[in-house]
């Protein structure tokens, strides 16, 4: 009895700082995003705070752009998730056979997971530049324009160029988890295909590809999540800008908040996207086998 | 025929893996050359792709008249100290989580998934209400707390992840012997959790050292800026030259490469047994 009293405040005691933590800084201001979004707080109108309903909602909604501002999302998402695994899959297959270097070269492709998109942005907004970016140059000195483009300012453009920084950002992240999914293949499944004589295509659609489906599958799932709220480089590049040709649920939310200081507003975007998140998820995992999820 | 195949394929192999490292490297390499480069030559037409002469200009302007030294003070001051809060903690309740059976476990579990999924620009606006109230805007103290929140529940399941693959008789012997729960932990466990230590808190660096939104909505005083925020303002003020910029980011990007060079091993490691997120 004395042990198991002791027993249960030793695991008490050892869970409180996390969920203190957690209570305090995630838990309750989600709960007051809630309650922030149905009011009027702004930063001119902090003391006098009412509740309006869903005014907020409603002014997101009927802004003319919304649906554009959704369909980037989409966009932003999709584009990014399928080029990103495409490529980070090519070079996870790259890597699966040992070679002289391994490891000093995934060092190096593998250190842009580790930067900040923010920085990542402004440093390709750079290489993009319509006049001195690098790009341009070497674009024209190919022949493939016949004068600089104006990747960023020019709303045609702007979107293309703020998913391939995206894409190439993201390519690390897939190539490790891949590349740990396929190391954990047994060497003894495809030498038994290989004395059965499979040709090398025949070996990846039937056996590895079958294999790593599980990590690919909740790999995109939490990347598709961790995508739609990452703003880092867009902000970096355009802001969401020109004429919002760029701008995201993320982006839109925190522009709202910097430039409109409009809290509540920005607050019920930000139930909006909880709720996405929500259904996306829920959406997900009906359709694929829960069972196959590597939670 | 075999034979030349093989060539073919190892050839294929060495130019797809040639393209990927250039791919990776020269967007780094373009920043760190605009850096050095003497500011009369970084708008020039054609570009120049190699500096005449190598210039530290930039990064003399960068810490002279910009001060971008207290900047990066204030964020490692701030990485550091949100980072080693969010692992101790996270060991703790992760070891808890991973070694011992008690009712509503799992439910903690999957609420530790859910929390890690919210993204910190989400909770900001509520977070500054709060901390407005607390006086803790403007405060390096304040962009600590709110980074050990964000790191907190990922980090948990990190440890949990590196205390489930730690043998449980190691630790049972050890407590036969006589040992408290506590001094088994010290004496036994964290020991071979050092690789799992290195990449919670590895983890949790990045990540704070990156984070800009938060961090550019609480701090709006010069002195109080982190790398991030101090970056967003200087594209903010008109007048800017590439060069200074390009140098601060070569600058503000040093640490985390540093930091993912030493402890990439162990940061694949954490990512990929036993958790889900970036």
């Amino acid at each position: 009895m004395m042990k198991n009293r002791k027993r249960f405040w030793f695991i008490f005691w050892m869970l409180v700082p996390v969920f203190s933590v957690i209570g305090f800084l995630s838990v309750y201001p989600t709960i007051k995003g809630f309650i922030l979004a149905f009011q009027n707080y702004t930063v001119f109108t902090f003391n006098r705070i009412e509740f309006i309903g869903w005014d907020n909602f409603e002014e997101i909604i009927t802004d003319p752009d919304f649906l554009m501002i959704l369909w980037n999302t989409v966009i932003w998402i999709g584009v990014s998730v399928f080029f990103q695994l495409l490529l980070g899959l090519g070079l996870a297959l790259l890597l699966r056979k040992p070679f002289k270097g391994r490891g000093i070269y995934s060092g190096l492709v593998f250190y842009p997971w580790a930067l900040s998109g923010f920085a990542i942005g402004l440093l390709w907004s750079w290489l993009l530049n319509g006049q001195f970016g690098i790009i341009n140059d070497l674009l024209l000195k190919m022949n493939i324009i016949e004068e600089g483009i104006q990747f960023l300012s020019n709303p045609d453009t702007a979107m293309l160029s703020v998913l391939i920084v995206n894409i190439w950002y993201g390519i690390p992240f897939f190539a490790i988890m891949c590349l740990a999914a396929l190391q954990s293949i047994p060497d003894s499944v495809y030498e038994a295909a290989d004395i059965d004589g499979a040709s090398g295509w025949a070996k990846l659609v039937k056996i590895t590809l079958p294999y790593i489906r599980p990590t690919i599958i909740s790999t995109v799932l939490v990347r598709s999540i961790w995508i739609m709220n990452f703003p880092d480089v867009i902000y970096g590049m355009t802001r969401g800008g020109p004429a919002n040709s760029t701008e995201i649920l993320s982006t839109h939310m925190i522009n709202i908040v910097y430039y409109e200081n409009d809290f509540s507003k920005a607050s019920a975007l930000g139930v909006m996207v909880i709720l996405l998140l929500l259904v996306y998820t829920l959406l997900y995992l009906g359709f694929f086998n829960r069972g196959e999820m590597e939670l | 025929m075999k034979r030349s195949k093989r060539t073919v394929l190892n050839i294929l192999r060495g130019a797809g893996l040639a393209f990927y490292l250039a791919l990776a490297i020269f967007p780094l390499l373009w920043i760190f050359i605009t850096s050095i480069k003497p500011p009369e030559e970084v708008y020039t037409f054609p570009i120049k792709y190699w500096p005449s002469k190598i210039s530290w200009a930039s990064y003399e302007y960068l810490f002279g008249f910009a001060d971008f030294g207290k900047y990066f003070l204030n964020s490692i001051f701030v990485s550091i100290s949100a980072s080693l809060v969010s692992t101790v903690i996270a060991l703790f309740s992760g070891y808890v989580l991973a070694k011992m059976r008690f009712k509503g476990k799992y439910f903690l579990v999957v609420f530790l998934f859910f929390v890690q999924m919210i993204p910190a620009y989400l909770l900001m606006i509520p977070q500054y209400t709060m901390f407005s109230n607390l006086n803790l805007i403007n405060r390096l103290s304040g962009i600590i707390l709110v980074y050990i929140g964000l790191g907190a529940a990922f980090s948990t399941i990190m440890a949990r992840g590196f205390f489930v693959r730690i043998p449980k008789s190691l630790e049972e012997s050890a407590l036969m012997d006589g040992c408290t729960r506590l001094k088994a932990l010290f004496k036994v466990t964290l020991p071979l959790m050092l690789p799992g230590v290195a990449a919670i808190f590895s983890f949790s660096f990045v990540q704070n050292w990156n984070e800009i939104f938060t961090a550019a909505l609480f701090l709006n005083s010069d002195s109080k800026m982190t790398v991030p925020v101090a970056l967003y303002s200087f594209i903010s003020k008109a007048g800017i030259q590439w060069n200074v910029l390009a140098a601060g980011i070569v600058v503000s990007l040093i640490p985390t490469i540093a930091v993912f060079a030493f402890a990439q091993k162990y940061i694949v490691a954490g990512l990929t047994k036993g958790s889900v997120k970036e």
